[in-house]
């Protein structure tokens, strides 16, 4: 029984970063039906970045979050303009490869900049595990749960309390009618892609710790955060930060009970599975086509 | 096709024909081989991708599913006696991986394809890394990361083949690959892929399932990238999971965008560059990702419509005249055929969230008669046509032909059921010919689908022929004679709710639907349309009417329904209807009419 708690328990902790990245797909998609494809990519850049300012350059770990944030966000403007903006407006869908060359040109690059070698990062609190009775957590994992949680009530507050949270939600609604309505939806548009790189960073920084930062960590955190979008249903942010939880206890009791390499198996089967059944994801609304 | 066309093509072979003999068992005839391996694999990913518009990026892992049906079963039947003597067992190989493939890719697409265009690549990006985890981890079967090694060589009798014989083979059946791109573009079904990639709801309205459409053209896909498979595996001996990466599945995406999505030779040219662009690049490769990166930014950059997509933009045609729509031809004589059928609407309610969209709303619309629908805008008016033609549910109520009632479960049901419609906002099929628009709307009466496009057959033939034919009378029913080969996205706002209506009658409907029809019209083409209405009715046709435009409404209708709020409010004859009060109340607010 302890042995079943601790390793959901640490599951959940992964589950929380995945549950960050997703709601990045999500963010897109509700206001653009854009997906950043390599969004995994830009979890590994924000690792990445948080390897150098901490551990070569030996940088406070605040201001370094604070510079990976303001980094990552301004990439994903500039990298908007660039790779989604010019093909959305043409009305095609080839963005879905335009998005995927930025993130070829972030791997390559960061082997030349950084190596291939996995390269391990200090746990912002330490590395002592905190004891609750017989379980032991990472101070570094209850700091990824409480960060989740942070910003999922912020975003949450975001979109229903204030002007610019209703924009979002205005613009996911119908770009046409806000546009009437005096929102700038290019604003929004190329806000919520870079939030949503934004929020990779925030990933990424918070990972490393955990696992290793290095080159390739980023593609299947990507694959597995896009798992959780479509079980929790893309248009259902609240819902997203709950699967990714789920999903990753399970992943943990998955390699705990089972063996690891059946792990991501399962874990996009589910995916496929919820498709067949629940196209709206678990928490989604069907949404009826207008003709 | 021109003769400098056809000219241009035999020189192509000529080369692809010689290169083993100029360059005999060398590592160009490698290179070669290579490319017409992949250039079936993105043949496939274009039949998908290019005309039916469905992004993959899968590709490579259905091309695994082919690659290691084939090893395992041809090096498990090596040893016995027939096949040892024959090589048959690798032929055999070569067949099983295309079904294995083919299988896979169907039971892929039933769930992942109720997701559209770009969430479906993301989901088929998920099922690659399935695929690839599965063939690292089952070591037991698939070797693991070694993979498995000493396939048979490919052999014909006991003559092994050799690197040339072997590069004939290939070629040839990758020149078969092509003719059936071909053959599938060109049949019906292609021609409704083609249209479902523009508008998903306008096929669908002329009984096309959609769902089941895709489902198909995804399977047969799959099964170009599993024989591509098992052509690669014997032909390197040795496979493993590193062959069919994720970055494989995009390699052979862009080869069709570079290409050129959706054109014939597209693959070829994708494939070829895209083999031989790394040769030339061997000295860099750990910068590998930042080339293709760059390279894949520039093509979709530079040559949004690929390389022959460039070399084939057609000049756009001019209109050359107006349509003569003042003469409304006679019908031609198989639209009456069928007869209208009497249409009752039986008590129908819906509402979406809060708002009562209609409320037990019931009239009948006699057999062959115009029945128009007013009311003001909101009325519910086009949420009661979505409903008749299945594309919304009814919370409850029911819809009956000649009273029987429908089953109207799913987009397509309505067309197939004799119920035909136009659209509000137009929903035609980009760059499509008039002909070809309403080629598609004998769907629900066509026997042609995927495997009669490959395979063909007389009846098909003539079939498509008398489809051809019938298209034209229509066309030069609604007016729009000598504009059979314009792209109706030239044409005039008017003449393309002309192009519809003829779309609509293709599928020889016994009820037909007419939502706004007037609506952006000049005077001059409202007096055509009324011409057509009348035709049609004259011959049988029942039609409901939904529209704003008073004068039509009475010139041609036989009795109206008003709703307002979701509720019928009156019914009767156009005089009748002229003088309700309550009707008069609705339109012009009630201070007024109390005035």
């Amino acid at each position: 029984m302890y042995f079943f708690l601790q390793i959901a328990l640490s599951g959940i902790a992964t589950g929380a970063i995945y549950g960050l990245i997703a709601v990045g797909y999500s963010l897109t998609f509700l206001t653009t039906r854009v997906l950043n494809f390599a969004l995994g990519m830009w979890v590994m850049v924000g690792g990445m970045l948080t390897f150098s300012l901490v551990v070569q350059y030996g940088i406070n770990p605040v201001l370094s979050l604070a510079a990976v944030l303001l980094a990552m966000t301004a990439m994903g403007v500039a990298a908007e303009r660039v790779s989604v903006f010019p093909f959305l407006r043409a009305g095609s869908d080839v963005w879905v490869m335009s998005t995927l060359a930025v993130g070829f040109l972030f791997i390559d690059f960061a082997e030349i900049i950084w190596g291939r070698s996995p390269n391990p990062v200090p746990g912002l609190f330490g590395s002592q595990p905190v004891r609750f009775g017989a379980l032991s957590v990472l101070p570094q994992q209850i700091a990824i749960l409480i960060t989740a949680a942070v910003v999922f009530v912020a975003l949450d507050l975001f979109f229903h309390r204030t002007l610019l949270g209703k924009a979002f939600r205005a613009v996911a609604h119908s770009d046409q009618v806000s546009t009437l309505m005096g929102v700038n939806v290019r604003r929004i548009q190329a806000g919520s892609f870079a939030v949503a790189c934004g929020l990779a960073g925030l990933a990424g920084f918070m990972v490393v710790p955990l696992t290793l930062a290095e080159p390739q960590m980023g593609t299947v955190l990507g694959l597995k955060a896009f798992a959780i979008a479509i079980i929790a249903g893309l248009a259902a942010p609240r819902g997203i930060l709950l699967c990714g939880l789920g999903y990753g206890a399970l992943e943990g009791l998955i390699s705990g009970y089972l063996f690891t390499g059946i792990r991501d198996i399962l874990g996009f089967s589910l995916m496929i599975v919820v498709l067949c059944f629940k196209p709206e994801g678990l928490f989604g609304r069907p949404q009826e086509e207008r003709a | 096709m021109t003769r400098a066309r056809v000219g241009a093509g035999l020189l192509v072979l000529v080369v692809l024909i010689a290169v083993p003999a100029v360059a005999s068992g060398t590592y160009y005839t490698y290179l070669g081989m290579i490319v017409f391996i992949y250039g079936i694999v993105a043949i496939g990913l274009n039949i998908l991708a290019g005309y039916a518009g469905q992004l993959s990026l899968g590709h490579a892992a259905l091309m695994a599913v082919g690659a290691y049906t084939t090893a395992l079963l041809s090096k498990a039947v090596a040893h016995v006696p027939l096949f040892a003597a024959t090589g048959i067992h690798i032929w055999l190989g070569v067949v099983a991986g295309t079904a294995a493939a083919a299988l896979f890719g169907a039971l892929l697409a039933i769930p992942a394809l109720r997701v559209k265009g770009p969430y479906l690549a993301m989901v088929t990006i998920a099922f690659g890394w399935v695929i690839f985890k599965v063939l690292q981890e089952w070591s037991s079967v698939t070797g693991g990361d070694l993979g498995i090694s000493g396939i048979p060589k490919p052999r014909i009798a006991s003559m092994t083949l050799g690197t040339n014989q072997f590069y004939y083979v290939v070629l040839a059946i990758f020149l078969a690959a092509l003719v059936a791109q071909y053959r599938l573009v060109n049949s019906e079904f292609g021609l409704r892929l083609r249209a479902m990639k523009y508008s998903e709801i306008g096929i669908a309205s002329v009984g096309v399932n959609v769902y089941r459409a895709k489902v198909a053209v995804f399977t047969l896909s799959a099964a170009f990238a599993g024989l591509g498979g098992t052509l690669f595996a014997h032909q390197q001996n040795y496979i493993s999971p590193d062959n069919f990466q994720f970055f494989s599945s995009v390699f052979f995406l862009l080869a069709v965008l570079f290409g050129g999505a959706g054109t014939q030779l597209g693959p070829l040219i994708g494939a070829a560059v895209l083999t031989l662009l790394p040769e030339m690049l061997h000295d860099i490769d750990t910068y590998r990702l930042i080339v293709y990166g760059v390279f894949i930014l520039i093509t979709l950059y530079l040559l949004p419509n690929g390389v022959m997509g460039a070399l084939e933009r057609r000049a756009p045609q001019p209109a050359r005249d107006r349509p003569n729509t003042d003469r409304i031809p006679l019908a031609p004589r198989w639209i009456a055929q069928g007869g209208g059928a009497s249409f009752d609407v039986r008590n129908i309610s819906r509402s979406f969230g809060g708002l009562q969209a209609l409320r037990n709303v019931s009239f009948h619309v006699a057999r062959g008669s115009v029945h128009a629908l007013i009311g003001p805008n909101g009325a519910g008016k086009t949420t009661l046509i979505n409903i008749l033609t299945s594309f919304y549910q009814p919370d409850s109520g029911e819809v009956a032909m000649d009273g029987a009632v429908l089953k109207l479960a799913s987009f397509s049901d309505a067309a197939r059921n004799g119920i035909a419609r136009t659209f509000q906002t137009v929903k035609l099929f980009g760059d499509l010919t008039v002909l070809e628009h309403v080629m598609t709307g004998f769907a629900p009466h066509s026997h042609a689908g995927i495997l009669s496009a490959l395979i063909g057959g007389r009846r098909i033939r003539a079939e498509a022929k008398r489809f051809v034919e019938e298209a034209r009378e229509l066309i030069r029913f609604v007016g729009l004679e000598g504009f059979e080969d314009s792209s109706a996205s030239q044409l005039a706002y008017g003449h393309r709710r002309l192009v519809e209506i003829a779309r609509a009658l293709a599928v020889r409907p016994r009820v037909l639907l007419l939502d706004e029809p007037a609506a952006g019209l000049v005077a001059r083409e409202i007096e055509a349309l009324a011409g057509v209405i009348r035709r049609l009715r004259e011959y049988g046709m029942t039609i409901l009417l939904v529209e704003h435009h008073m004068d039509l409404i009475v010139s041609v209708s036989d009795r109206i329904t008003v709703l307002d709020y979701g509720e019928v409010i009156a019914e009767g004859s156009p005089a009748a209807i002229q003088q309700d009060p309550r009707v008069i109340s609705a339109y012009l607010g009630k201070s007024l009419a109390a005035a």
